[in-house]
């Protein structure tokens, strides 16, 4: 495990234009599930440092890390979803998003790509919800064969 | 700009009203000057920013201090005046928090603004001196030929010509206030000069008067009674130009309202025509400054092209010139002199068109001529009036223009040598300050983590150490000198203060000073936001429910003037804020009863010491007054004072002697920002207790734990029991130490209340930089903040309030 923020891959400045992150999608792997963001809410991605539990917080959250001197809460998208604890790895990453003004990191099992999803292959969800974690699933988007699950971050950081 | 404007206002608002509280027993002409001159810039300022309604308050409490400084009056009722320059400031304050806001200022100050000229009004006439110019003589009586039986209900035109005194300066604000006051009552305004905003048309008032046309359906008495209360008026010309009852209007003058200006005004139609230099461009914006410097002069204009805005028209104001047609009282002759005044002018033609206007008969010939022909006179003394777009062209025309300005340098002489002395401060915004603050904290926490790199263990590092040492003394010292430049004095908020127990006093009819001692002392700019409130309600509380009224007193034979004492001393890393009253002091039966009423008491009565009683009054909703005053009873006010307290991890603690009075310490810290902070191992995570709330630590025995039936741990420390928490089941931490003998138990006090917690170990003591923790966590009982340590790890700040917590 790296104790090293710095190595850090910049995804994107905060001010994008449209055009850059139109249709971009950040995938990442959980389990064998493959999920993604709006590639205009990620800040860094950053692997996996020292993070500091805090009292009286839900399972899911790991606690907070210290981003180069900012103080940034960090949550575990697999204990979100109730998949099974699993040991952090070289692949495991967080994903520093900014949500409404504040910068919340997302721990995931690997990053996969950033992928290109045409509006018209965005697909929504069906309706019957029988997967604990298809709450959190704003969107499907398909990529020829492949699916990806686009993320509702709304249900997802509700605290 | 507007928080640039606000935050000066609120300095002169606040510089004021202290001025004139001290002022209160009798006003000494520097003050009476000092407050004069603050409302002046007041009313500059907010005239500037369009504030009318601040601006024409500002102006009739400058009025009435013009008074007291010109006429120097004797016999004035102070407390009275002084009543109502505070409830004028109070309109100011509303409406600049109004603007603070972002709301509209929509405040409506005509009814304080009335009090106050009413009270000026008073004073003139009431006063020894009698007005110099008393406005009756203006000769009101021949003027009534008009309209005074105008029939109610219908409405008659009026014009009106008035000049101010000499001297009264701000001519246009006083006219705009006088049309302002008249408000809906007056109709279809037309008032020449047409811009008063425009400071350059106070020369035209001073010069030619101000004259206004309008519709009202006031009676010709009325109007003139209203207008003759206008303040530093000279001279009133009141003429009805339409009877109400147009039916019987026999005077000549029903010529429609557009033309009426031109008639009233014995003037007549020119033309001109101008070309401009070749290459002068943006010859719109040129025509515009012509035509606006064209209207002080004159009325009615229509120009070719019309639309001189868009930049379309500049190819053809090039081609083809810039036509206007203008009436103006002034003769041909002036005209062309004002006229040519324009910059980049290559040709200019001016034709008078019509001399009509000269016959029409104006109704009351008698009355009106005399201020006509006075004013061109007057205007051609003051010329060359107009303001071209450039004034280095024009040196006759800065000549001219230096006099107002010189006068009002004279005016403001005083408050520029004191500006010279405060030029060494700057303002700076608390944001900027905080960001310093910010990366202060970084460069501390990167130092140490280069001095203690890891990489430089276990070498010979004489020299680079020598080195770090110094790099580490000059980072304290920078990081002393920002802290430094948070902290504030207190007198500001001490000052304040003034107001309040002036305001009581005359309220209840109590006879109160207030001491202030210490005012120099400095506190951080977060914590000082968080002490006024606390301190008013104290104060008012010391007022209203400590000092006797002062028949009481005497009976008592203390003196009939009460003592309440603010004061401020360093100690520590604390400051004490203590407010002492020589009043009856608290009830502990009364408290005691409404505690009980209230449910509060936990144990027998007698068992509460003095102390703990007194702590009730900092409850919500606790008031031992029966009576809801204007001032307490409600029980909210002490809430207030514990809970502002809470928040900035002060304290505060009553001592009160019954019959002698009371004594509130508040106990704040200096700072929040960085504090010292005692860094403790639990588990594998380190924790940070700040060292202010550590009384001692020691290692427990086994023997001196013990458990009560209810499961709560207790520890028996030197004779005295206290309660235990075992910190790793309070914040659920795994893989601590379990064994009470292995640990190490710190003993943490909050206010008069102290409890042990159990930690695994002390690392060490350092001063921390206080960081927030991320919005996304709610309320953490037990943790406030957190803080960065040397090696760049997160440390959890623990909030020993949140121990104490039912």
């Amino acid at each position: 495990m790296s104790t090293n923020p710095e190595q850090s891959v910049a995804m994107s400045s905060p001010q994008h234009n449209e055009d850059t992150t139109k249709d971009k999608f950040l995938t990442f792997i959980i389990d064998d599930e493959e999920y993604g963001i709006e590639i205009a809410m990620i800040r860094e991605i950053i692997s996996i440092c020292k993070i500091t539990k805090v009292p009286e917080s839900p399972s899911y959250v790991e606690g907070i890390i210290n981003l180069r001197g900012d103080i940034v809460p960090v949550i575990n998208v697999r204990n979100r979803f109730n998949k099974p604890w699993k040991e952090y790895d070289t692949l495991t990453c967080i994903v520093v998003i900014e949500y409404t003004n504040y910068k919340i990191g997302l721990i995931v099992d690997s990053v996969n790509e950033v992928a290109y999803i045409q509006e018209a292959n965005i697909l929504p969800p069906p309706s019957s919800k029988i997967n604990y974690y298809n709450q959190f699933i704003r969107n499907i988007g398909r990529i020829d064969e492949n699916v990806k699950l686009l993320l509702d971050l709304d249900k997802l950081l509700a605290s | 700009m507007l928080e640039m404007f606000s935050y000066e206002m609120a300095q002169l608002v606040e510089q004021l009203e202290q001025t004139i509280i001290q002022a209160e027993a009798g006003y000494a002409i520097d003050q009476i000057n000092e407050i004069f001159r603050i409302m002046h810039t007041i009313k500059g300022a907010a005239a500037m920013m369009l504030f009318e309604n601040i601006s024409s308050a500002a102006h009739s409490i400058e009025d009435l201090f013009y008074f007291l400084r010109e006429e120097n009056p004797t016999g004035v009722d102070y407390s009275t005046l002084t009543d109502f320059v505070l409830e004028g400031m109070d309109f100011v304050k509303g409406e600049l928090d109004k603007i603070e806001q972002g709301l509209p200022n929509d405040g409506d100050g005509t009814e304080t603004v009335l009090k106050i000229n009413a009270c000026l009004k008073q004073l003139k006439t009431g006063g020894a001196e009698p007005t110099p110019a008393s406005p009756a003589a203006g000769g009101a009586a021949p003027l009534a030929v008009g309209g005074s039986d105008a029939p109610a209900g219908k409405y008659a035109r009026y014009k009106a010509t008035v000049y101010f005194e000499a001297g009264s300066e701000m001519e246009n604000i006083r006219a705009y206030t006088m049309l302002h006051n008249l408000g809906s009552q007056i109709t279809k305004v037309i008032h020449t000069p047409e811009n008063i905003i425009d400071e350059s048309s106070i020369e035209l008032i001073r010069a030619n008067g101000f004259t206004f046309e309008c519709d009202s359906k006031l009676t010709y008495d009325e109007l003139h009674a209203q207008l003759m209360d206008t303040i530093f008026l000279r001279e009133l010309v009141l003429e009805t130009t339409r009877e109400a009852d147009s039916g019987t209007g026999t005077a000549g003058a029903q010529a429609p309202s557009a033309g009426a200006v031109a008639v009233a005004q014995g003037s007549n139609r020119y033309s001109a025509f101008i070309r401009f230099d070749e290459g002068a461009e943006m010859e719109n914006v040129r025509a515009y400054t012509f035509v606006r410097n064209l209207e002080e002069h004159a009325s009615d204009i229509t120009h070719i092209p019309v639309d001189i805005v868009s930049e379309a028209s500049i190819e053809d104001i090039r081609r083809f010139g810039f036509k206007t047609e203008f009436t103006s009282d002034k003769s041909l002759d002036q005209l062309q002199t004002i006229l040519s005044n324009t910059l980049y002018i290559s040709e200019l033609a001016l034709n008078m068109l019509e001399e009509s206007a000269q016959q029409a008969p104006a109704p009351e010939p008698t009355q009106a001529p005399a201020p006509v022909q006075e004013a061109p006179a007057a205007a051609a003394a003051g010329e060359p009036a107009p303001a071209p777009a450039d004034p280095m062209e024009t040196p006759g025309d800065a000549d001219a223009k230096m006099d107002p300005a010189l006068m009002r340098a004279g005016a403001a002489e005083q408050p520029a040598a004191k500006k010279a002395q405060n030029s060494s401060m700057i303002s700076v915004s608390v944001s900027k300050l905080d960001q310093l603050l910010n990366l202060m904290g970084e460069l501390v926490i990167a130092e140490s983590m280069v001095t203690q790199n890891k990489d430089l263990e276990n070498l010979e590092l004489e020299s680079f150490y020598k080195e770090a040492l110094q790099l580490r003394k000059i980072i304290s010292d920078v990081q002393d000198n920002v802290m430094s430049m948070r902290m504030i004095q207190l007198s500001a908020t001490f000052f304040k203060m003034h107001r309040i127990v002036r305001d009581m006093c005359k309220q209840l009819n109590k006879d109160v000073e207030l001491k202030i001692i210490g005012e120099e002392t400095e506190v951080d700019k977060n914590i000082i936001e968080h002490i006024a409130d606390p301190l008013m309600h104290i104060i008012r509380n010391s007022i209203d429910h400590g000092i006797e009224l002062p028949d009481v007193r005497a009976k008592k034979t203390k003196p009939r003037k009460g003592t309440v004492t603010l004061e401020a001393k360093n100690s520590g890393g604390d400051v004490l804020i203590i407010v002492s009253d020589d009043g009856a002091g608290l009830n502990r039966d009364k408290i005691i009863n409404k505690a009980r009423q209230n449910g509060l008491l936990r144990k027998h009565e007698s068992e509460y010491t003095d102390k703990e009683v007194y702590q009730f009054i900092f409850l919500p909703g606790f008031s031992t007054n029966e009576n809801v005053t204007s001032y307490s009873g409600r029980g909210v006010g002490m809430d207030v004072v514990s809970t502002n307290l809470e928040i900035v991890g002060g304290s505060v603690i009553v001592d009160s002697v019954p019959g002698e009075g009371s004594k509130f310490t508040l106990k704040i810290p200096l700072t929040l920002a960085i504090i010292d902070g005692m860094i403790v191992q639990l588990g594998d995570a380190k924790y940070t207790i700040p060292i202010i709330s550590i009384q001692q630590s020691f290692k427990a025995k086994m023997e001196s734990v013990f458990t009560d039936p209810s499961g709560n741990e207790m520890i028996m420390v030197r004779g005295e029991v206290y309660n235990l928490i075992r910190l790793y089941e309070f914040f659920h931490v795994e893989s601590a130490t379990t064994n009470i003998e292995d640990g190490i138990i710190i003993m943490i006090e909050n206010g008069d209340q102290t409890i042990c917690i159990m930690v695994d170990d002390l690392i060490g003591q350092q001063p921390i930089v206080v960081k927030t923790l991320p919005k996304y966590f709610k309320k953490i009982r037990g943790i406030s903040t957190c803080t960065l340590l040397g090696n760049g790890d997160i440390s959890l700040i623990i909030d020993p309030v949140g121990f104490f917590d039912k």
